[in-house]
Order: structure tokens, then sequence, then C-alpha cells
């Protein structure tokens, strides 16, 4: 291993280290890349839950996730519920829909959803 | 606790309104200005003896010392002349600094500044090296306690200050005069048994040491190298003279003039006993190692026939005159450190005064670095003489130079004189800079020379950081604040008591919106905290942010970039909960809070509030 590698090695972010551990894991499926996502077209993303988000119990019901493949984040909302079983931190899921922009945020609307196995 | 300690060191506080304006009749001002000046007689003469002996000089030593101690004295006449005309042009006081500052500028002013700082952390060290020396001398405890005896000097010193000691005449007076009397008994009994009753002898080296006899019979030819580092040794005793022209409002009205009479008994007192003591030391010819009793001491031994009262009232008001000495630098350091603040060339805080209304600080910074000096140096009064002339002279020259620049600027009356006396003063001054810096380079005049503008340089940071700041500061008027989006973070661990409340906290900030931010490590803590929201009822939304590396810090700050992300205005208040417990135990309390803290705190518009849940 060359002294540049090393460079390398040791001043890589724990971001980039949690991106190529990402891109690995969904590499190999038969989906699209979340940074390659163009809106408003049928979609189908993979990527690990980071982030969950619930309403509050006397509020509109609505749950929502962030998932990450290494290229970039997505949201999955899905109105009228407070709870999805399975749907949890570190749980890889592939997520079927129609993505738009809103504020930034590639989102989609109640999506078709399957859950990796642990 | 800490407050009792503090109160019975430090003593009560006194309120500012309290501060009074002493001022000073001429005969009590003249011990409190002159006795860093007069002090340097008591070591000046040692000073230039161990050159030329250290030279092998021999008795030829002895010959040279007349010349090179009337010389100084010539100097002393110059430098005098020249800062009475700073006495009468600054009557509200006119340090090098303030002097360089208004007619040089601020890169003049900061190096005589800062020359002058270095000079009053060497007046600590030098004449306490120099009273433990004066004692030791009597006393004879061996070196092994000079360095422990000098730290608890430079403590006690310190903590007097602290207490506010004022440059009180009844505390100076009466060591300073009894000081000058036995000098000048000592010179004149010494000289009157030397020219008229001739009943005296040169003092035997064999009897003082080993070392000494061997210095007596040294006969190596003294070349001009050593001339003038013995003339930069002896250049010392000018050291402390522009005391009086900095204190010209302290003295009773007409201050100038009074300033003016006292610089002059001052001169007259220095110059007479410094000469004095050569001439006698060139007759008694006292031979010394350097582990040996001082001159003083030696002299005072053969002048007054063995270790008599005169003998030890000479020696103990040697060390009181020369605590007294290190004693000025104590008012002088915080004072110019205090007005260096204000200007912005040093941090804010050696501006501040202290409980008893000195400035703390500068007080503390100075008794740590000259006890430091006296910790390398070993308490040897000779390796720190080499380091101290240089900023004396620095500091005289740029104040002269000044007062050039003064007198052309203004042309007051009989101006051209003025300015000749200050020329003369300012050339002369400044050749001995260069003398004193090429004499004794190698043996530790570098230190200054090198210190100095590498403070001049950090000066300048601090002062171009603090512009900086200040511009950034300012608005105009009628500015208006700009109205931000308020999103509220609050950290959520548990839901507890200090969630709660914070989250009621927040809610009475009214923001655009409030959201809980959880860090979860698992699934099984994210579903065990949604359990709690539920059953707790919390009205806010809640978001749960996976840390898979187990951090705290990146996933809130990632966290914080995306809401930031949202909308462009915005300013994010993050609400941490946090629980108060006695002191003994807070440290097992929200490391990791403090550490998110320290990272919020350098992150654009964002407030970090801590809502402290206080357990009895």
């Amino acid at each position: 291993m060359g002294l540049r590698d090393l460079a390398k090695r040791l001043s890589v972010s724990v971001e980039q280290i949690d991106d190529e551990r990402l891109q690995d894991r969904f590499a190999d499926l038969d989906v699209t890349k979340i940074s390659a996502v163009t809106p408003r077209t049928q979609s189908r993303i993979g990527g690990e839950i980071t982030r969950t988000r619930i309403t509050p119990r006397s509020g509109v019901p609505s749950f929502e996730i962030s998932i990450s493949d290494g290229t970039g984040t997505a949201v999955a909302v899905f109105t009228g519920r407070r709870h999805v079983p399975g749907l949890e931190h570190h749980r890889a899921v592939v997520l079927e829909g129609v993505p738009r922009s809103e504020r930034g945020r590639m989102v989609m609307l109640n999506p078709a959803y399957t859950l990796f196995p642990h | 606790m800490f407050q009792s300690l503090k109160r019975l060191v430090i003593g009560r506080p006194i309120a500012s309104a309290d501060e009074g304006h002493q001022r000073l009749s001429k005969k009590v001002a003249l011990p409190v200005f002159a006795s860093d000046a007069v002090s340097s007689t008591a070591y000046a003469t040692d000073e230039i003896l161990l050159v030329l002996l250290g030279a092998s000089a021999g008795a030829a030593a002895f010959t040279k010392l007349i010349p090179i101690a009337i010389i100084v004295g010539v100097l002393l006449i110059i430098v005098i002349t020249s800062y009475r005309q700073t006495i009468f042009a600054y009557p509200s006081g006119g340090g090098s600094y303030i002097v360089s500052k208004e007619n040089l500028g601020d890169v003049p002013a900061l190096i005589a500044g800062s020359s002058l700082l270095v000079d009053y952390i060497l007046t600590v060290a030098v004449s306490v090296a120099g009273g433990v020396l004066a004692i030791r001398s009597a006393f004879g405890f061996s070196h092994s306690w000079t360095v422990p005896i000098c730290l608890l000097c430079i403590l006690l010193m310190t903590l007097a200050n602290l207490r506010g000691l004022k440059e009180s005449g009844s505390l100076f007076a009466p060591p300073t005069y009894i000081y000058v009397v036995s000098l000048v008994t000592l010179i004149t009994v010494g000289l009157a048994r030397v020219f008229i009753f001739k009943n005296i002898d040169a003092i035997d080296p064999a009897k003082v040491s080993e070392e000494a006899r061997h210095h007596a019979e040294g006969f190596a030819g003294i070349g001009l190298m050593v001339l003038l580092r013995a003339f930069s040794s002896g250049a010392v005793a000018l050291s402390g003279v522009e005391a009086v022209s900095n204190g010209v409002p302290a003295f009773k009205k007409p201050e100038s003039h009074n300033a003016a009479h006292t610089l002059m008994w001052m001169g007259g007192i220095l110059g007479t006993c410094f000469v004095g003591i050569s001439v006698l030391a060139a007759h008694l010819k006292p031979y010394r190692g350097e582990n040996d009793p001082t001159g003083i001491a030696l002299m005072a031994e053969q002048v007054f026939n063995g270790r008599g009262i005169p003998f030890w009232i000479m020696q103990i008001s040697t060390f009181a005159i020369l605590i007294l000495a290190a004693n000025t630098a104590y008012a002088d350091f915080p004072r110019l450190s205090s007005i260096i603040a204000k200007d912005g060339f040093l941090p804010h805080q050696f501006a501040n005064r202290g409980d008893r209304l000195v400035f703390s600080n500068g007080v503390i910074f100075l008794a740590g670095v000259a006890a430091v000096l006296i910790w390398f140096f070993d308490g040897e009064i000779s390796q720190l003489i080499p380091l101290y002339a240089f900023g004396v002279f620095t500091g005289f020259t740029f104040s002269q130079t000044g007062m050039v620049v003064h007198h052309i600027r203004l042309k007051e009356p009989r101006w051209r004189w003025s300015l000749a006396i200050n020329a003369v003063g300012a050339v002369t001054t400044g050749i001995i800079a260069v003398i004193v810096v090429v004499s004794k380079f190698t043996q530790g005049a570098w230190i200054p020379a090198v210190l100095i503008p590498f403070m001049v340089l950090f000066f300048f940071t601090i002062g171009k950081h603090y512009k900086r700041v200040k511009a950034a500061l300012v608005v105009p008027v009628g500015y208006k604040a700009v109205r931000h989006t308020h999103y509220v973070v609050v950290l959520v661990g548990k839901v507890n008591r200090g969630v709660i409340d914070a989250i009621a906290y927040a809610r009475s900030l009214s923001p655009e919106k409030i959201i809980a931010l959880s860090v979860v490590q698992d699934p099984e803590e994210e579903r065990a905290l949604h359990q709690q929201w539920d059953d707790y009822d919390i009205s806010i939304e809640l978001h749960t942010v996976s840390s898979q590396y187990r951090e705290l810090t990146r996933p809130v700050m990632a966290f914080l970039d995306e809401i930031d992300a949202e909308s462009g205005d915005d300013i994010i208040t993050v609400v941490i909960p946090e629980s108060v417990t006695k002191v003994s135990a807070q440290w097992l309390h929200n490391q990791s809070a403090l550490a998110l803290k320290a990272r919020l705190l350098y992150r654009p518009d964002t407030v970090v509030v801590s809502v402290p849940v206080h357990i009895d």
C-alpha cells in the first residue's frame, strides 16, 4: 500500500465510509440509484432506512421514512397511518412509486415497499 | 468555598467608586519612583566587574571601572535631561508607549510597549534575584535555597499586589531612604578611610574564595568587546529612570514641576551612589567569584570592620529596596498592559480590574513569567542581566524619538533647544541599545531581540482581529434585525421530566415549527421511544435518526443542515434538556451534550439553549 493510499484511508470521513458501504449493498439489485432518479416517472429505488418521523397521536396521522443508498436520500410518506410494521431503522427496503421533488427532497407518496430480510 | 478562600487571600472587594486619588509630595514620591532606579546600584557595579574579571583582567579591571562608571553617569545625565522634557510635555503621564503612539504611530508604540513589558518582567526577576543574593551574602545560606526563596518572594509580592498594595509612601519611604543613607555612609566612610585616614587595605581575595583569588591573578589585556560588554552591564543602572515620567499625575500640584524636581533628585542620588560605589570598589578591589557575597557586602564588611550593625543594615535594606524595585514593576506592568489592551492589542482581559481594583490578570501574568525566568536561570542575577538592558534602551530610544517628533509637530516656545536635547537622548540611547544587543548577543541579549519583534507581531495580529470584529459588529442607525424563520429542535433521549419541560419551554418561544429529534442506535430503542411518545401523548412530531457509527454530534449536525437547506433564512434553536445536580456530581451528566454544544457554538444561525432540571 502506497503512502498516498494510506493518507486517503486516514482522511476519509465517516460519511464517505457509510456511502461506500451502502453503495456496495445496493449495487447488485435491479434498482435505480437515487441520485439518478427522474422525478415524476415510475421508479424503483432501494436504500437503508436512516430516519423516521412520526406525528403526534392527536394530529393528522402520517409516517415518514428517509432512505439512503449512498448516492442520495429519498423520503417516503405513508399517509393515514402512524406506524408501518417492519419499517424501522437499519432495515433495507425497495420502494416503487412516482417520486417528486419537494423543497429539494425526493419524496414518494405511499409507495409500494418490499422489506429485505434481516 | 472558593469564594471564602479568595476572600481570605485577596481581601474584601472594593467598589469602583472608592478608587482614591492619592497625590504624592516630593518627599514621598522620591522613594516611590526612585526605588527601581536607585536599587540598580546594588548590582550594577558588580556586573561590570564580573565581565572584566571574567575576562581574566585581574587588577586592570579596577582601573577600567571608574571610566566606565563615569560614562554611565554621563549617559544618566543625558537620559534624565531628556526625560525632563517628557515630564513637561506630558503632564498626564507620558510612558514610552504613549509618547511613541502619539508621535510615531502604532508600530513604534508597540515596539516600545513590548520592550517595556519585557523590561518589567526582567525587573521583577533581576531585582528579586539581586535581593536574595544580598541576604544570601549576609546569611550565607547555600545556593540551592536561592530559587525557592526567590519564588517565595514573587509569590508574596503577587499576593500583596492582588490585594491592591498601592505604591504607598509609608511602605516605600523607609527602606529606600535607609538604603540610600547606608549606601552614602558606606561610600563616605570608605572613601574617607581610603583618602584621608589611609587606614584601610584592599580586600584580601584569598579570604573571599578560591575563585576570587584566581581572578586576582588574572593579567590578560582588556579588548574592546569586553569593555563594551562591561559597559552594557553597567548601563542597567539606568533602568527604572522612566518611572517618574510615567507617573506625573500622581504628584501634588504643580505636577510637572514637582515631578521634574523629583527626577533630578533621583538622578543625583543614582549617579552619585553609582559612581561613588564604583570609585570605592576601585580602591577596595572586591574580587569575587559567582558564588561569593556581593561587592557591597564585601566592601561593607571591610569598611565597617566586620559584620557589625552597619553591615546588617546595609544588606537588609539592599534586600528591601530590591524587593520594592520589583514591586514597582508590579504596578507598571499591569498598567501598561491595560493601556495596550484598551487600544486593542492585547486580550481585553488585561484591561479588567479585579476585586481590589488592580489589573489582576496583568499581575498574575507578570508573576508567572518572572517565576519561570528565575527558575530557568537558576536565580542567577548575572545570567539575567544581559537580557535586561536591551528592552530598557529600546524603550528610551522610542520615547525620545517620539519627543523629537513632538517638538517638530507642536513647535512650542524654545522648541529648538528641547529638540536638540531629545535628539541627543534618542541617538545616544539608540546607540547604547545597539551596543547592548551586539556585545551581549550570545550571552542572552538575543532573547529579547528575538522576542520583541514576535510580541509586536502578536499584538498586531490581536489588534487586527479586534478591529475586524468591531467593524463587523458596527451597523448604521436604523438597522433592523432580519426576520428569520424560527425552528426549534428539542433533543430527546428518553421521555422524562427534562424532555417534557424542554418541550413546554420550546412552545413558549412560539416558533414556526417544533421538532423533537432523537439519535437512536438500533430499532429497539426507536420502538421504545415511539411507544413512550404515544403513552405520554406528546403533541409534537418526533424524528429519529439512526447512528450507524454510534455518534451523537454528526447525525445532529447533518439533521440541522437538512433543515437549513429547506429554507434560506431560518434560525434554529437547539434545546437540550440538562440535569443539574450537585457540583461534585455534575461531571456524571451531560458529557455528550457538552461536546455537542461546543460544536454548535461555531454553527451559524444556531442558538443553543439548555433547559435545566434541578435535582436536589
